[in-house]
C-alpha cells in the first residue's frame, strides 16, 4: 500500500490515512476513506460514491438540498459537464461510461484537482453554514439570477407568440410587487421581535435575539434540531481544520496516483457544439461595446478638431497645464480601469450581514448602519434607473427609424411620457 | 410567431427571471410564518398524559415529529413529569407566596405546564387562586382549547389579538426541562400563555445552546485566519505543482481557457462598458468652464475610446477561443453554472457583518431599496436581451401589414414602456 512506501519519504506514518479522514469528514457527503484507497488503484466499487460525491460538490446549492437527487447517469453526466466548464484538462473524464461504473482513479484525480484550485472546502462549508441571525435581501443580480441547474429545455419548444412573452413580463412585475410587500411584513415583524426581546442575548453586543434564536426557545424540538446541525458543522469545521495541518501529505500521495495514469496520447475528439446556443453573452457585450466606441467616437472626432482649429499661441505656461492634465486623466481612467477588474461594487457588502436592533444615539463599533446603506443604495437606484431609461431611449429612437420609413402611418404614444 | 431559437432564448430568460423571483418569495413566506407564529401566543408544552395522540398539524413548515413516541417513552415521561411535579410542590412550601410575574420565564412555565397535566387538582387549586389575582387586561387572552387536559382556570378568551390557531403537536419530551434549572421561587403558575409583547425580555437562550454557537463562531473565525506557516507554503506549492503536472500529462493542446472564465470575463467587460458609459454621460453634460476642462474632458473622451478598443480586442480574442473549440470537447448547450468561484474572489468564510438600525421604518426602506436595485438590476438585463433579439426581428418583417404592425406594437411595449403601455397605432388613408 501507498503508506508504507511513503516511509521514507518524511511524512509520518499514520498521517496521510489522518488526512484523508479529515477530509472524508469535512466533505459533505463525503465517502468514507476506504474508497479513497480503492480509487487509486482504480477499482470500480469506488466509483459511484466518487460520482455522487462530485454532484454534490458541483451542482448550485439550492439544486442539492430540496430535490432528490437524479439518476446516476444524470449525475454523470451533470459532472462532466461542470468539469467541462471550469477547464478539468484531461479528456479521458469525458470517456467514462454513464452508467457511473468506471473510473474511480478519475474522479479522485478530478476531486483532487478542484481541492488544489482554490478554497474548495471553505467553500462548501459556507454553503450550508448555519445562520442564526436575521437578515435582509441585499443582493446582486448575478445571484438572483440563477438559482438552480437550468430547466431542461424540453418544455416550451414550440416557437411562441409575442404576447406569451408579454404576459411573462406581466407575470415578473406582479411578482416584485408581492416580494416587495412580503419584504415589508417581514421588516415589520422582525422590527417587534427585535424589541420584545431586547436585553436577552447573552452577547451584549447583539442585545436581542434573533428569530433563529427566539424560535428555538419557543419550540425545544426545532431548537434541538438546530442544536444538532450546529454539532455537526462543528465537527466538519474541525475536521477542516485538521485537514489544513495534515494536507502535504495528501498532495504527496496524490502524485503517486497520478503517476501511476497511463499517459493520454488518443487525439481529441470533439464532438459538434449545439447549435441553438445562440448569440450568447459574448455577442451581447461586444453589441454594447461597439454601440459605445460608435459613439465614442461620434463624440471625439468634432472637438479635436474643434480643439485643433484653437490650439497654438497659448503660451508656455500652457504646456505644464497640459501635463498635468495628461496625467490627471491618465491615473483617473487607471483608477476606473481598477473598478471593474478588482469585481464586485465597493457599495454592496458581500457579506451577511446581521440585523441588530439599536438606538440611533447609541451605535459604536464595527458594523454598517442602516441609514448609510441606504444612501448608498439611493445612490445605485438612480443610477439604474437612469440606465433603464437610456436603454428605454435608444430602442424608442430605433423603433421610430424603423417604422418611420413606413408612410401612412400615425403613431400615437402612450400618455404619461 | 417569433422564431423558434429567439423563442427558446427569450422564454428561457423570462422563466429564469421568474424562478428566481418564486424561489425568493418562498423563503420571505417561510420566515413570514415563523415570525407571525412567534407573535402569537405561545403553545404551552403538552404531555402525553394529556393527550397521547397529537393533533393534526396544520403547518407544514413545522418539521413532523419524527413518529409518536412509544410507550416506554411515554410512561418514562409520565414518571419525570410526575418527580418533577413533586419537587414542584416541594419548593413551593418554602417559596413565598405571592410571587407571580417574577419567575414568569418560559423555563418555570414550561415546568409549571408539564406538571399541571398529570395533576390538574393540585395545581388548578393554586392556580385558580393566581390567576383571580391576575389583571386581565394585561391582555393575556386565550382560548379554551378543549380535550387538551389543562386545567379549567384559563381565562375566557376575550382578545381578538391572540389566536390559538396552531395545533403544534408536542407529544415528545421536552428538553427544556432539562436544560433549565427549576427557579427557587417557581409556584406552580397558572399556565398563563406566553407572549412575546410581554415576557419577551425574560427569555434567555439555554445553555448549551450558548456554548455551541459560541464554539462555532470561534471555529470559522480560526478557519478564515490567514495562515501564514511553513506548513501552508508547502501546500500551496505541492498544489500549483500538481495542477501542473495534470495539465502536462493530459496531452491536450487547449488554450487553457475554461467557459466559465470566459463567462466571467464577459461579465467583467460587461462592467467595464457600463462603467465607461457613465463616465462617458458625465464628461458629455458638462460644460466645461475654461480651456483645461475642455482638454480633461478631450483627453477623457479619448482614453475611453482606446480602452473600448482594448475591450474589443479582448473580447475577440475571447469569440475565437470559444468559436475555436479551444475550450473542450463537450459543452452541452448552456452548461450548469457551477457553484465553486472562479479565482476565489469572494471569501466564503467571513464571518456576519452587524447590520445596525434604529427603527422598522428605517428596515423596511433598507429592504424595499435593495429590492428594487435587485429589479432594475434584472430589467436593464432582461432589456438588454430583448432588444438583442427583438429589434432585428422588427428590421426583418416585412411592413406593413397587420402582422408587423402588431409585432411592432408589442415590441414597443416591451422595450419602452417596459410592458405597461401600449401605443395606438392608426392608419391615416387618404381621402379618396
Amino acid at each position: 500500500m501507498g503508506r508504507r512506501r511513503r516511509r521514507g519519504g518524511g511524512a509520518r506514518v499514520g498521517a496521510l490515512p489522518e488526512a484523508i479522514a479529515a477530509l472524508s469528514q469535512t466533505l459533505p457527503a463525503g465517502p468514507s476513506p476506504e474508497i479513497f484507497r480503492r480509487a487509486k488503484f482504480d477499482r470500480p466499487e469506488a466509483a459511484p460514491a466518487l460520482w455522487q460525491l462530485l454532484f454534490r460538490v458541483l451542482s448550485p446549492p439550492a439544486a442539492a438540498g430540496t430535490r432528490a437527487s437524479p439518476a446516476l447517469g444524470a449525475q454523470v453526466r451533470l459532472v462532466k459537464s461542470a468539469l467541462c466548464s471550469q477547464g478539468y484538462p484531461r479528456r479521458v473524464l469525458a470517456r467514462l461510461p454513464e452508467d457511473g461504473s468506471q473510473g474511480s482513479r478519475e474522479l479522485l484525480l478530478a476531486l483532487a484537482w478542484l481541492l488544489a484550485r482554490g478554497p474548495l472546502l471553505e467553500h462548501l462549508l459556507a454553503q450550508t453554514r448555519v445562520w442564526l441571525g436575521d437578515e435582509i435581501p441585499l443582493w446582486q443580480y448575478e445571484a438572483l439570477a440563477s438559482p438552480g441547474p437550468p430547466a431542461p429545455c424540453q418544455e416550451a419548444d414550440g416557437p411562441v407568440d409575442i404576447r406569451h412573452l408579454q404576459w411573462l413580463m406581466g407575470t415578473l412585475r406582479f411578482r416584485w410587487r408581492d416580494l416587495i410587500t412580503s419584504q415589508q411584513e417581514l421588516c415589520a415583524l422582525l422590527g417587534k421581535i427585535h424589541s420584545y426581546t431586547r436585553g436577552c442575548h447573552s452577547d451584549r453586543g447583539l442585545g436581542h435575539l434573533s428569530v433563529a434564536e427566539t424560535e428555538l426557545l419557543r419550540d425545544p424540538e426545532g431548537g434541538r434540531q438546530l442544536l444538532q446541525r450546529l454539532e455537526s458543522e462543528n465537527t466538519r469545521l474541525e475536521a477542516a481544520l485538521q485537514w489544513r495541518r495534515r494536507e502535504l501529505v495528501f498532495w504527496q500521495w496524490m502524485d503517486t496516483v497520478l503517476g501511476s495514469c497511463p499517459l493520454q496520447t488518443s487525439p481529441a475528439t470533439f464532438l459538434p457544439r449545439d447549435p441553438a446556443s445562440g448569440p450568447g453573452e459574448l455577442e451581447l457585450v461586444a453589441r454594447e461595446l461597439r454601440g459605445l466606441h460608435g459613439e465614442l467616437q461620434g463624440a471625439v472626432e468634432p472637438r479635436r478638431a474643434a480643439w485643433e482649429a484653437k490650439a497654438g499661441g497659448w503660451g508656455p505656461e500652457w504646456s505644464a497645464a497640459q501635463r498635468a492634465t495628461q496625467e490627471a486623466v491618465g491615473r483617473d481612467l487607471a483608477a476606473l480601469q481598477r473598478a471593474w477588474e478588482q469585481g464586485g461594487a465597493p457599495a454592496q457588502p458581500h457579506r451577511p450581514c446581521r440585523l441588530v436592533k439599536r438606538d440611533a444615539r447609541a451605535v459604536e463599533g464595527p458594523g454598517l448602519r442602516a441609514a448609510e446603506l441606504t444612501g448608498a443604495l439611493r445612490i445605485r437606484e438612480s443610477r439604474l434607473e437612469t440606465a433603464l431609461g437610456q436603454l428605454q431611449t435608444r430602442c424608442r429612437q430605433e423603433l421610430a427609424r424603423l417604422a418611420g420609413a413606413e408612410p401612412g402611418l400615425i403613431w400615437i404614444l402612450p400618455p404619461g411620457r | 410567431m417569433l422564431p423558434l431559437d429567439c423563442s427558446r432564448r427569450l422564454v428561457a430568460e423570462l422563466r429564469d427571471a421568474l424562478d428566481a423571483c418564486a424561489e425568493r418569495q418562498r423563503q420571505l413566506e417561510r420566515s413570514l410564518r415563523v415570525s407571525r407564529r412567534l407573535l402569537r401566543t405561545w403553545e404551552p408544552a403538552e404531555t402525553l398524559a394529556a393527550e397521547p395522540t397529537p393533533e393534526p398539524e396544520t403547518d407544514e413548515e413545522v418539521p413532523p415529529p419524527a413518529g409518536t413516541p412509544s410507550p416506554q417513552d411515554l410512561r418514562e415521561l409520565e414518571l419525570l413529569t410526575q418527580a418533577l411535579e413533586k419537587a414542584v410542590r416541594v419548593r413551593k412550601g418554602v417559596s413565598k407566596a405571592g410571587e407571580r410575574h417574577g419567575a414568569l420565564s418560559l423555563k418555570s412555565a414550561a415546568t409549571s405546564r408539564a406538571t399541571t397535566a398529570s395533576a390538574p387538582p393540585g395545581a388548578s387549586g393554586q392556580a385558580g387562586r393566581r390567576t383571580s389575582e391576575t389583571k386581565p387586561p394585561r391582555g393575556v387572552h386565550q382560548t379554551t382549547v378543549p380535550a387538551r387536559g389543562l386545567p379549567e382556570c384559563r381565562l375566557p378568551s376575550v382578545g381578538d389579538r391572540t389566536r390559538m390557531g396552531r395545533g403544534a403537536s408536542t407529544t415528545k419530551p421536552r428538553p427544556s426541562l432539562r436544560d433549565q434549572q427549576i427557579p427557587p421561587s417557581a409556584a406552580p403558575q397558572a399556565p398563563e400563555a406566553f407572549t412575546l409583547k410581554e415576557k419577551g425580555s425574560l427569555l434567555k437562550l439555554p445553555m448549551a445552546y450558548r456554548k455551541v454557537a459560541s464554539q462555532n463562531s470561534r471555529l470559522w473565525a480560526q478557519l478564515s485566519s490567514p495562515q501564514t506557516s511553513d506548513s501552508k507554503d508547502a501546500a500551496s506549492m505541492a498544489k500549483t505543482q500538481f495542477l501542473q503536472k495534470m495539465k502536462t500529462t493530459s496531452g491536450w493542446p487547449g488554450s487553457g481557457l475554461a467557459a466559465a472564465e470566459v463567462e466571467v470575463e464577459a461579465g467583467l467587460l460587461r462592467k467595464a462598458c457600463s462603467l465607461m458609459r457613465q463616465r462617458m454621460e458625465e464628461v458629455l453634460s458638462a460644460d466645461p468652464a475654461d480651456r483645461i476642462q475642455e482638454y480633461y474632458s478631450l483627453l477623457t473622451l479619448e482614453g475611453l475610446q482606446a480602452i473600448t478598443g482594448q475591450c474589443l480586442h479582448r473580447l475577440q480574442e475571447l469569440r475565437a477561443a470559444v468559436a475555436g473549440q479551444q475550450l473542450g470537447p463537450w459543452p452541452e448547450g448552456r452548461c450548469c453554472r457551477a457553484s465553486l468561484p472562479c479565482g476565489g474572489r469572494t471569501d466564503p468564510t467571513w464571518s456576519p457583518q452587524l447590520l445596525f438600525y434604529s427603527s422598522p421604518e428605517e428596515l423596511q426602506s433598507l429592504a424595499v431599496l435593495g429590492l428594487r436595485v435587485a429589479m432594475l438590476d434584472q430589467q436593464i438585463h432582461l432589456q438588454k436581451v430583448l432588444m438583442a433579439d427583438l429589434l432585428p426581428l422588427v428590421g426583418a418583417r416585412e411592413p406593413p401589414g397587420p402582422p408587423w404592425l402588431a409585432l411592432c406594437r408589442a415590441v414597443h411595449s416591451l422595450l419602452c414602456e417596459g410592458g405597461e403601455r401600449f401605443l395606438t397605432v392608426l392608419r391615416d388613408e387618404p381621402a379618396d
